[in-house]
């Protein structure tokens, strides 16, 4: 085409600025460097206040910059330079103990607070096993008949666990009878197989139960893992003898050392069984061998400074998050305060919010993503449910915390501020964010696998569970993971449902009071006591935000490492 | 071909499958239904009771009265709602800005290590609990203001307002960039062609082509504004206020009680009962509608633009 004479939208060179430029793009570096530090500096605000560094003295911190900060960052740097696995093993090597600790703790607190006996665990255990055997010899067996496979697979467990009908439905219906007058009620039941356990006039010994019920079934995991890896099934049979009898031998040496046998069988099964897993696989593939050194040079570092300021005297930081804080009951006094009910319920309400919100969620983005028609009225269902969704997950907490309000507590009248009403109101809050993204997740599954699945003949039921699910299935629980994060911080519907402040007690069944983390920080920012304000307080927020932390960080190493792989 | 291969196994239906197939089937669409079952149950609760509000107190009473006081049974919701406009206006004047500058900077200058370090980072920031944001602009905001002479009441608008704008930015940032991310990579290399400079493709083609998937991610930080309640309940105090546009500064100093903050010291107050508990629900609603409507349009805007690039 023929240059025209109207060159003016390239104007001369001189019109170009440069500077209109780069002040631009300073400006938009400006703007996500304010969002992003203005955060940060509040953040360190917090902390200060919460661990009160300056309360040492220089000493203290010279010493520890001696003896920890300057070995790791100088091991972290050399990583960083030559060995990239290496690298990545001292993380693992530092995450895997720290994960096993706080599963430990949970399991720990669960059993301390009532809210499941040892006995129980282990009937549970026992009743879940023999479920899954029978499911599985019936499936070797009978492979082909899939409508008494359905049967198996529901009565199984229904009888083992809960028995027929279960006690629950039973107790509801009885009432339900008496209520309405009449002298008839449910004589028999077939007693679960949990409950014969109980009732068993003869029960092993207290650590007996915990290392049959806890250890052996993590141990058995982990033996899949090892004898994959090894390609002997022996392995795994040898490996869980050895947890097991590494867990028992806690039973008998652990009293002699002052360490009590419950603590010793959780600690060794959730943090010593799967770190000798790992470092048996490091040293096996000979990568990155260099990155056990980092947990050695950690431990080190903390006993040798130990040893110096004891040395020397220094005073240590008084920080107001600290183990008494964890474990003790609310007080009046900022000195005795503590946040132990508050964890305690917000873990028991996270369960409730998981168990809830998780298999309707999958269960609906599985509906909408793989059999959701495209046409007709089913068609226009479909989108409208789609249109609901995307606008639910945008409705103010608030809201969500009236529903619950109305719903549960003044319709199905549950009792006001407990922790199942406080979960299921949060689980509908997560509810859309856990769709929407399964729903992503299910959608990246390339359509061939699917094709080659019905290609072989499997029906739709049998596609999605086998080609589908697994392999949407870390993208699912990395955004379930998350909406849960997010629903531990949700304050404003545990308000609405009446959750009270300062709870003195850690509730030990799902229908006790709810104390909940955020609602405790929220009782703490009435209170205008200096001592509360910038000590307690910020205590407080930062062991929400560190609970925070922890699982955002497991999210996102489950979506680093699935990525990886595809 | 052989005719002795046991064709009826390959095509044979094991009985009981087709009902297998059937039952998960209408197990899912169960779960699908659920959300609307949540919808109507927010709609139909609130509404009862709200109903029942309205039978007690004079729907024009409520939605023109200039006084909104539980003690003296005065429930005029226009206090609340101009409790809620400032509070959104303000964050609104912060947040959009600054979100989309960051959305243009992500998705046209960073480099792609900084993009994949910013990006989680911004994330992260919306993953803050907001009682964390309140008491933020509480206990630290409000002394660092002071600090430069301005005369904050303990609880005051101005703090809590930047927190909620703050907290609303990785919202615009994010899906705005999104928006930008999406617009094809021929119209920038058009731009440059014709000579023109980075600035130019950034302001004059990329912004207006992603134009509508940034106004939707306006709305929808707009929304989670006005629906915003910690923040509020944490950092504004409990008293609410009209407008006093005589004074406008003086706004920006003393407390305020948008109407999320009503409604948790409405439910957090005791001896509440009658019409001031109602009331409650009657703000809940109007609430409700309000957010649903901001985003039933941010969606219809978004599904726009997504329609024009792909």
């Amino acid at each position: 085409m023929a240059t025209q004479d109207g060159l003016d939208w390239a104007g001369e060179s001189g019109q170009v600025s440069e500077l209109r430029g780069s002040l631009f793009k300073y400006a938009c570096l400006g703007a996500v460097s304010f969002a992003l530090l203005s955060v940060l500096v509040l953040l360190l605000y917090v902390a200060a206040d919460a661990l009160r560094p300056f309360s040492a003295d220089p000493g203290w911190h010279l010493v520890y910059f001696v003896t920890l900060v300057l070995p790791a960052l100088g091991l972290a740097g050399s990583y960083v330079r030559s060995e990239k696995p290496a690298g990545e093993v001292a993380v693992a090597t530092v995450g895997i103990p720290i994960v096993g600790l706080l599963l430990a703790a949970a399991v720990a607190v669960v059993l301390s607070i009532g809210l499941l006996s040892v006995a129980e665990l282990f009937a549970m255990t026992i009743a879940t096993a023999v479920a899954v055997g029978v499911i599985v010899v019936h499936a070797r067996n009978r492979p082909r008949a899939a409508f008494e496979r359905l049967v198996v697979l529901v009565g199984a467990p229904t009888v083992a666990l809960l028995g027929l009908p279960p006690l629950e439905v039973v107790w509801l219906i009885n009432t339900a009878l008496a209520e309405l007058g009449t002298a008839a009620r449910i004589p028999l039941r077939v007693i679960s197989l949990r409950e014969l356990v109980l009732s068993a006039p003869v029960l092993p010994l207290g650590w007996m139960m915990l290392v049959g019920s806890v250890t052996v079934p993590v141990a058995g995991a982990l033996g899949v893992v090892v004898a994959r890896r090894r390609e002997r099934a022996r392995d795994a049979v040898t490996f869980v003898a050895g947890a097991a009898a590494f867990a028992a031998v806690g039973a008998f040496v652990g009293p002699a050392l002052g360490v009590d046998p419950t603590v010793w069988i959780l600690v060794a099964t959730f943090a010593v069984a799967p770190v000798a897993v790992y470092v048996e696989g490091v040293v096996r593939r000979e990568d990155g061998v260099a990155g056990l050194a980092f947990p050695v040079v950690l431990v080190g570092g903390v006993l040798a400074g130990a040893v110096l300021v004891e040395q020397f005297g220094f005073a240590p930081p008084e920080p107001w998050l600290d183990w008494q804080f964890l474990t003790s009951v609310h007080s009046r006094t900022p000195a005795d305060a503590g946040f132990y009910p508050p964890i305690v319920g917000s873990v028991m309400m996270m369960i409730v919010v998981a168990l809830a919100a998780f298999p309707v969620g999958v269960g609906a983005a599985i509906y909408l993503e793989e059999y959701a028609p495209d046409g007709g009225l089913a068609g226009r269902f479909v989108t409208l449910v789609e249109i609901n969704i995307g606008n639910l997950a945008g409705v103010p907490s608030v809201v969500y915390g009236l529903l619950g309000l109305a719903l549960f507590i003044r319709f199905l009248d549950m009792p006001s501020g407990s922790v199942i009403v406080g979960g299921l109101a949060i689980a509908l809050l997560i509810l859309p964010i856990v769709i929407i993204s399964a729903q992503e997740a299910i959608r990246a599954v390339p359509d061939s696998h699917r094709q080659a699945s019905y290609g072989m003949g499997a029906t739709r039921w049998q596609t999605i569970r086998q080609v589908v699910l697994p392999q949407a299935m870390p993208g699912i629980l990395t955004g379930t993971i998350l909406a849960v994060g997010r629903a531990i911080g949700e304050t404003a519907p545990l308000l609405m449902i009446g959750a009270a402040s300062s709870v003195r007690l850690a509730p030990s069944g799902f229908f006790d009071q709810l104390p909940a983390m955020p609602r405790q920080i929220f009782a703490w920012s009435t209170n205008l006591e200096p001592e509360i304000r910038h000590g307690v307080l910020a205590a407080g927020v930062v062991t929400l935000l560190v609970v925070l932390l922890v699982m955002n960080g497991t999210a996102i190493i489950i979506r680093n490492k699935f990525q990886r792989e595809a | 071909m052989s005719t002795d291969t046991p064709t009826e196994d390959i095509t044979s239906r094991p009985p009981g499958r087709a009902a297998r197939e059937r039952i998960y089937r209408y197990l899912l669409f169960a779960c699908a239904s659920a959300s609307i079952f949540v919808t109507i149950g927010i709609v139909a609760l609130l509404a009862k009771d709200a109903l029942d509000f309205f039978g007690l107190v004079d729907p024009v009473a409520f939605f023109t009265g200039t006084e909104f006081l539980l003690s003296r049974d005065q429930f005029g919701v226009l206090p609340l709602v101009s409790g809620t406009l400032l509070v959104t206006v303000i964050a609104a004047a912060i947040a959009l800005p600054v979100g989309v500058a960051a959305a243009v900077y992500l998705s046209e200058y960073a480099s792609d290590r900084a993009r994949s370090i910013l990006k989680p980072s911004l994330e992260i920031l919306a993953g803050i609990p907001t009682v964390v944001y309140g008491i933020f602009a509480l206990v630290y905001v409000t002394p660092f203001l002071r600090v430069f002479g301005l005369p904050l009441n303990t609880f005051n608008v101005l703090s809590a307002s930047l927190m909620v704008g703050i907290m609303i930015i990785p919202m615009v940032s994010s899906l705005s960039e999104d928006a930008m991310s999406a617009v094809p990579d021929s119209l920038r290399e058009g731009a440059y062609g014709l000579g023109a400079t980075k600035y130019e493709v950034s302001t004059g083609v990329v912004i207006p082509a992603a134009l509508s998937g940034i106004f939707s991610s306006f709305i929808l930080a707009l929304s989670r504004a006005i629906g915003e309640t910690m923040i509020v309940a944490v950092a504004m105090g409990s008293r609410s206020r009209l407008i006093d546009f005589a004074n406008p500064l003086q706004n920006l100093w003393q407390g305020n009680q948008p109407m999320t903050a009503a409604m948790v010291q409405i439910n957090s107050a005791d001896n509440v009962s009658g019409p001031g508990f109602k009331s409650m629900f009657a703000i809940g609603l109007t609430l409700f509608v309000i957010t649903f409507l901001m985003n039933l349009a941010s969606n219809r805007i978004a599904a726009r633009y997504r329609e024009e690039y792909s």
